[in-house]
């Protein structure tokens, strides 16, 4: 059979909702009518979203298909900043639920046709009364195209309660937003084919409706006053990890702090053994009486003065230069008793590792974050963190055994008796 | 998962023969030859009794077609990985009544399993189920036979053609209506066709779907084959490593019920993309032979997208695609920027770098052209798992284990606190009983017995070892090896910065080799035939080990010894280094360090194992090591390589008649019998070694003589296995001494198999070792073949303890990465003789 649209239409629904999505990049969506959540599951790319709901009558469909909306493990790996909050419902879209009022976009994709004309009134109600979101999405059939769809009689499906013409969907819809102040806009999708584009219309028929009132984006609600009624039973939910949350933001930032500590630690090493093999006597104590850190000073200076440190020099591009100049110097041995430190300070770090700055937002704040943090060793006054520094890394050390003294092991001459003939068995 | 997915994506049906004829059959692994029917569904359980439609024979039969039908969720599965259906046991008259030992001292163990209760009549309902008229789409099959729940209840599974439930419909055949969105009237006629008892491979299959949606439900995300939890990760923030702990779990019918093995699992992710490891690898290369670099560095991993969680292995880069290249989607080109732009809102920033190809292995569907590879974004893909680089990396590998290494005390808290949120959760709850089934809340509690210290001759002493560590390297001070060849003739290369430990190597080379008989000289530079090569390297630059072992294996086959500088530099370890370097420098040579008793005469041990190199054209290294002599202490070592399309068994027969050639030459006879262990058997490729390779090989032993009719027993040897043992000791959760075997509960009633725990460790859980006797005509009692398994665990000489495996298979892994490394060849066939590779 040659598909009739390419892309199929109900893909071209969706995609109609997502490119509206991106234009308006509205912050709380709900599907009504979301059934297997797959307009849902390509909405939740677009991150712009920060709640996106799916209302649907029968439960079991959603059940099977709901945990395709679970954050992937990537959204674990790299939290981004934008929070999104997934959650779906079973219930009817006739009936008022609290948390669904107030969105930016509510869209109804193939779903008033499956409403008896009274429910279709209680729909109105509910969604342009009660809900009152910014704009609304309703598609449904145009029946004017009916004829063009092969073997077609009747309904294009069995549970349409009414398919409409162009006249009827809109009568309809000039209704509602009369008396609920939307206005609308019709288009569609699934072209006619050429020459009938007029006379016959979209084959999916699509009013966009906008809330009036001048005061988009404040939600004054006329029924704030009643009591919240919530008949909807949620089936599921989940928070993507975002780093606006506090403990996911600490978890990022100390993971990149440590792991630009350590390569920092790293290079300074590799630098000073390559001093090392050049000078061939090197001794910790040389090392640390020559500790002098100019810079670290200057730190100090812009954590007092509260400036957010040299983002002047290092902010724009010439990232390398600014490290060449910071951190060469900066870092340095804090050798205690036994076990040495290396002391990188943070504005080394600020500086060197763009992800840092990003995820700490100033100076002051990432060593605010980073002072309580159990696993980020921090220098007495909060401006450098400090980095383990092991002398050559241990040879493993359960390969060679420290070389002790022979043990008696017991030996005797050749006479145990050998093992039973297993041949004969 | 990758493989199922796709099909899935693909909504292909399985089972419906009519949408895609022989499909199904041919994308299938070629079915088990069940060897007698009626053998194979012996032990089925109760096929058939009481009130069922079908007569024993038609339900035999149709048991017997199912045997070769696989369930699958959606779409199918490429590969069994459970080698189930393979029954080998049963042509095996010696093992048929009992498969177990009788020696060794009895201990109680744990073990990582869970029983899975059901009822103790559960049976699952198999239901045939036919439209009329046909309907091509599965998914509108069943969205069809949905609207029913009223008659078919809240657990049911179907998957296009066959309906499960676990309980029985009224009537044997039920007729419903359905309608389609078209108003077509369709006719579905739902027919009992099996009744299937809870060991059938079918519900095995079941089992595991249902888990996997309990995982799920558990907010567990899905990486190959195993489950992680994204909740709780632990970070190695150093090396920017995150480490999802997770759990790998299999519901297989085990030797007397059905059981969910389960292990923890750890999957390290790195929260880096290819594109910035590309960049970073970049900086360090500077411009010189990046591309090889970058190849080398990521050819083989397993990259994880932004957009899915689907996961994939990287094959190769291509260099001269950018993301904006295009592609086709349905009949229109997009490149592939536009395209993750508009279909998951990802903006790719750099549009300059290079394309990664994986070739994904998708079931063809006839008349589709076979799918291309898939072109994947470097920027869009995360790292995971390590790098060999990141292997090597001391440091990195110990803040690893730190967090990933369990000890048994703390491994089965994970795994009883696994059960119990499984019994915690209400949904996960709910979706068991609806079904009828439940876990056990406990770990499997069985026995195993403890094999005895073997004794150890050298020459005409012995001594025993200290069975707890398994080493015996203090006992061997002092004790002159059972042979040596003269070592008076070798080489010691060093650069100048390196003298002063090469001075230093000398001198305790003297002293150490004098108790063990041989004599060390430094000589000046000549070439004699019985000479040996040591090698100090300056660091532990791969390169240059590879040219020195390349030269001394190719073109000048010489035995030799490298080590690096830095471990002679630490003089307190400079003895020990030393008798390690003189030990190893005398096997290489052919010399016999130990051996114990073997009281088995003309006998010929072979071990098998091969490398899958995955650099230079994945091609496969097989390696073969034989015994040669009656003390296990000679052995012929030989290496092919495979090429394209070949079964590495053709090039090891070849191998195998030179061993029986050498043989000859070393006993004047052929051996009377011959076991062959065979490492390196993957999941799921249990089946090409029972057919292919066990016939291969007595190919090879018949061509060797006229009558000539040794005793063959071949087995196969698994270490990468999830199986766990525990035992207390003291009050405490340990691991089991080294000697455990197990022959009961955790096998396989199909097999002829057991568990070896042979190695001791210091941290950390044990893994004990799967041995698998697939075929076998010896007539030795299974108490010796466990004995003699374990006897030749102590016969690696590098190492003076006892190991994993049977040394011939060490020996063999050894031989197979030094060619799959760094030599790339077959090394000169002088060196057969020698365990020049340790």
């Amino acid at each position: 059979m040659n598909p009739l649209f390419s892309p199929a239409l109900h893909q071209q629904r969706h995609q109609f909702v997502i490119n509206f999505v991106k234009m308006k990049k509205p912050k709380m969506v709900a599907d009504l009518g979301c059934n297997d959540c797959k307009l849902l599951k390509q909405l939740k790319f677009h991150r712009e979203i920060e709640l996106l709901v799916g209302v649907d009558i029968n439960g079991d469909v959603i059940k099977k298909k709901m945990r395709g909306l679970a954050p992937l493990s990537a959204n674990y790996l790299q939290p981004t900043c934008d929070q999104l909050c997934v959650e779906l419902y079973q219930g009817s879209v006739t009936q008022r639920d609290a948390r669904l009022r107030g969105f930016h976009l509510v869209t109804c994709i193939e779903l008033i046709e499956h409403l008896t004309l009274t429910d279709l009134d209680h729909f109105t109600a509910v969604v342009f009364g009660y809900m009152t979101p910014l704009s609304v999405i309703i598609s449904t059939p145009n029946s004017e195209y009916n004829a063009l769809l092969p073997g077609l009689s009747g309904f294009r499906h069995r549970d349409h309660k009414f398919e409409w013409n162009r006249a009827e969907f809109r009568s309809w819809a000039l209704k509602v937003c009369l008396k609920y102040s939307y206005k609308v806009e019709f288009t569609g999708v699934g072209e006619a084919p050429l020459g009938m584009q007029d006379s016959v219309g979209f084959c999916s028929q699509i009013g966009v409706f906008y809330r009036l009132e001048g005061c988009t984006g404040c939600n004054v609600l006329p029924f704030s006053d009643e009591e919240d009624v919530s008949p909807y039973t949620l089936l599921y939910s989940v928070k993507y990890p975002s780093l606006r949350d506090n403990n996911t933001l600490r978890r990022v930032l100390v993971s990149e702090v440590l792991y630009w500590a350590e390569q920092l630690k790293n290079r300074w090493m590799e630098e000073k053994s390559s001093d090392r093999n050049y000078n061939s006597t090197f001794s910790l104590t040389e090392e640390r009486a020559e500790g002098f850190n100019p810079t670290h000073a200057a730190i100090e200076g812009w954590l007092a003065e509260g400036m957010d440190g040299p983002v002047g020099c290092c902010g724009t591009g010439d990232v390398d230069k600014c490290e060449e100049m910071l951190w060469r110097n900066s870092l340095k041995l804090e050798s205690g008793t036994g076990s040495g430190y290396i002391s990188i300070p943070l504005a080394v770090l600020w500086s060197c590792c763009p992800k840092v700055s990003e995820l700490g937002g100033s100076l002051r704040n990432l060593r605010h974050l980073l002072m309580d943090e159990p696993h980020v060793n921090m220098s007495q006054d909060g401006a450098a963190v400090l980095v383990k520094y092991q002398e050559q890394d241990e040879e493993d050390d359960d390969a060679y055994l420290e070389d002790g003294e022979y043990s008696e092991a017991s030996w005797c001459s050749h006479g145990v008796e050998p093992e039973e003939d297993w041949e004969t068995v | 998962m990758t493989g199922r997915a796709r099909a899935r994506s693909r909504g292909r049906a399985r089972g419906q023969e009519t949408a895609a004829p022989g499909v199904s059959k041919a994308s299938e692994p070629a079915p088990v030859p069940a060897p007698s029917a009626e053998a194979g569904l012996v032990g089925r359980g109760r096929q058939k009794r009481g009130p069922g439609p079908f007569t024993e024979e038609a339900a035999l039969q149709i048991s017997a077609g199912f045997q070769q039908m696989k369930l699958g969720e959606r779409g199918g599965r490429r590969r069994d990985f459970h080698d189930t259906g393979i029954n080998t046991r049963q042509v095996m008259e010696h093992v048929k009544d009992s498969k177990t030992g009788s020696s060794g001292a009895v201990i109680n163990l744990t073990a990582n399993y869970s029983r899975i209760l059901s009822r103790p009549e559960w049976v699952l309902f198999q239901y045939h189920v036919d439209f009329k008229p046909v309907m091509d789409s599965r998914r509108l099959r069943s969205a069809l036979l949905f609207q029913h729940e009223e008659v078919l209840g809240p657990a049911r599974s179907f998957d296009g053609a066959l309906l499960f439930l676990p309980h029985r419909l009224h009537n044997k055949e039920t007729v419903v209506c359905s309608q389609t969105r078209n108003g077509e009237n369709v006719q579905i006629t739902i027919t009992l066709t099996n009744e299937l008892p809870p060991t059938s491979p079918v519900c095995i299959q079941f089992y595991n779907i249902i888990f996997r949606r309990i995982l799920r439900i558990l907010n567990m995300q899905q990486i190959g084959r195993n489950y992680y939890n994204p909740d709780d990760p632990l970070e190695i923030s150093q090396h920017s490593l995150t480490i999802w702990p997770g759990y790998a779990t299999t519901i297989l019918r085990y030797e007397s019920s059905i059981m969910m093995c389960m292990d923890v699992s750890h999957k390290v992710l790195r929260s880096e993309t290819v594109l910035s490891f590309m960049a970073n690898l970049e900086r360090k290369c500077q411009g010189q032979n990046y591309h090889e670099m970058c190849e080398k560095e990521l050819v083989g991993l397993i990259v994880l997208t932004k957009y899915n969680n689907k996961t994939y292995r990287i094959d190769g880069i291509a260099w001269d695609h950018t993301p904006i290249n295009t592609f086709k989607k349905g009949s229109a080109d997009i490149s592939f920027k536009d395209y993750y732009k508009n279909q998951y809102a990802l903006d790719i920033k750099d549009a300059n770098q290079v394309l990664l190809v994986s070739h994904v292995k998708k079931m063809v569907i006839t008349g589709d052209a076979p799918p291309g590879p898939a072109m994947l974004v470097p920027e869009l893909c995360y790292l995971t798992g390590l790098t060999d680089k990141m292997r090597k990396d001391f440091t990195i590998m110990k803040d690893l284990s730190a967090h990933t290494r369990l000890n048994p005390d703390q491994r089965e808290k994970r795994l009883t606190s696994f059960l119990s949120n499984i019994q915690r959760n209400a949904e996960a709850q709910t979706e068991m009983t609806k079904w009828g089934l439940s876990f056990d809340k406990q770990l499997l509690k069985l026995t195993g017995r403890v094999l005895g210290g073997e004794r150890l001759f050298q020459g005409s002493q012995w001594y025993d070892y200290n069975p707890q560590t398994a080493d015996w390297s203090r006992e061997m001070r002092g004790l002159s090896v059972i042979s040596s060849p003269p070592l008076n003739c070798w080489l010691l290369f060093h650069t100048k910065r390196n003298s002063s430990e090469a001075q230093s190597l000398l001198q305790s080379l003297n002293k150490v080799s004098a108790p063990l008989v041989y004599f060390v000289q430094y000589l000046p530079l000549i070439f004699v035939a019985h000479i040996h090569v040591v090698v100090i390297l300056p660091n532990n630059n791969k390169d240059r080990y590879d040219t020195v072992k390349k030269y001394l294996c190719l073109d000048c086959p010489t035995p030799s010894q490298c080590v690096v500088g830095r471990t002679l530099s630490r003089p307190q370890a400079l003895m020990t280094v030393a008798t390690k370097i003189v030990l190893q420098m005398a096997c290489k040579m052919g010399g016999e360090l130990w051996s114990v008793e073997i009281p088995l005469k003309q006998l010929m041990i072979v071990g098998i194992d091969c490398y899958h190199d995955t650099t230079a054209g994945k091609r496969s290294i097989g390696a073969l090591v034989a015994s040669l002599n009656p003390t296990m202490s000679r052995w012929y070592s030989k290496c092919v390589l495979q090429h394209q399309g070949q079964e590495i068994m053709d090039g090891l027969k070849t191998a195998l008649s030179g061993a029986l050639k050498d043989y000859h030459k070393f006993n004047n006879c052929l051996p009377a019998r011959i076991i062959v262990y065979r490492d390196g058997v993957g999941d799921g490729q249990l089946q090409s070694v029972v057919n292919y390779e066990v016939s291969q090989i007595m190919d090879c032993i018949r061509s060797m003589e006229q009558d000539y009719k040794p005793k063959l027993s071949v087995v196969v040897v698994k270490k990468r296995i999830s199986s766990r043992f525990f035992t207390y000791f003291q009050d405490r959760l340990t691991n089991p001494p080294p000697g455990t075997v197990i022959d009961t509960e955790v096998t396989r009633p199909e097999w002829y198999d057991f568990y070896i725990v042979s190695q001791a460790v210091r941290s950390g859980s044990v893994s004990p070792t799967h041995y698998n006797v697939v075929y076998d005509t010896s007539g030795l009692k299974p108490d010796h073949m466990q004995r003699l398994t374990y006897k030749l665990c102590h016969m690696y000489y590098n190492w003076q303890g006892i190991i994993r495996v049977p040394a011939p298979c060490q020996y063999a892994h050894k031989l197979a990465f030094l060619v799959g490394q760094s030599i790339h060849k077959q090394p000169n066939a002088q060196l057969d003789d020698f365990l020049f590779y340790l």
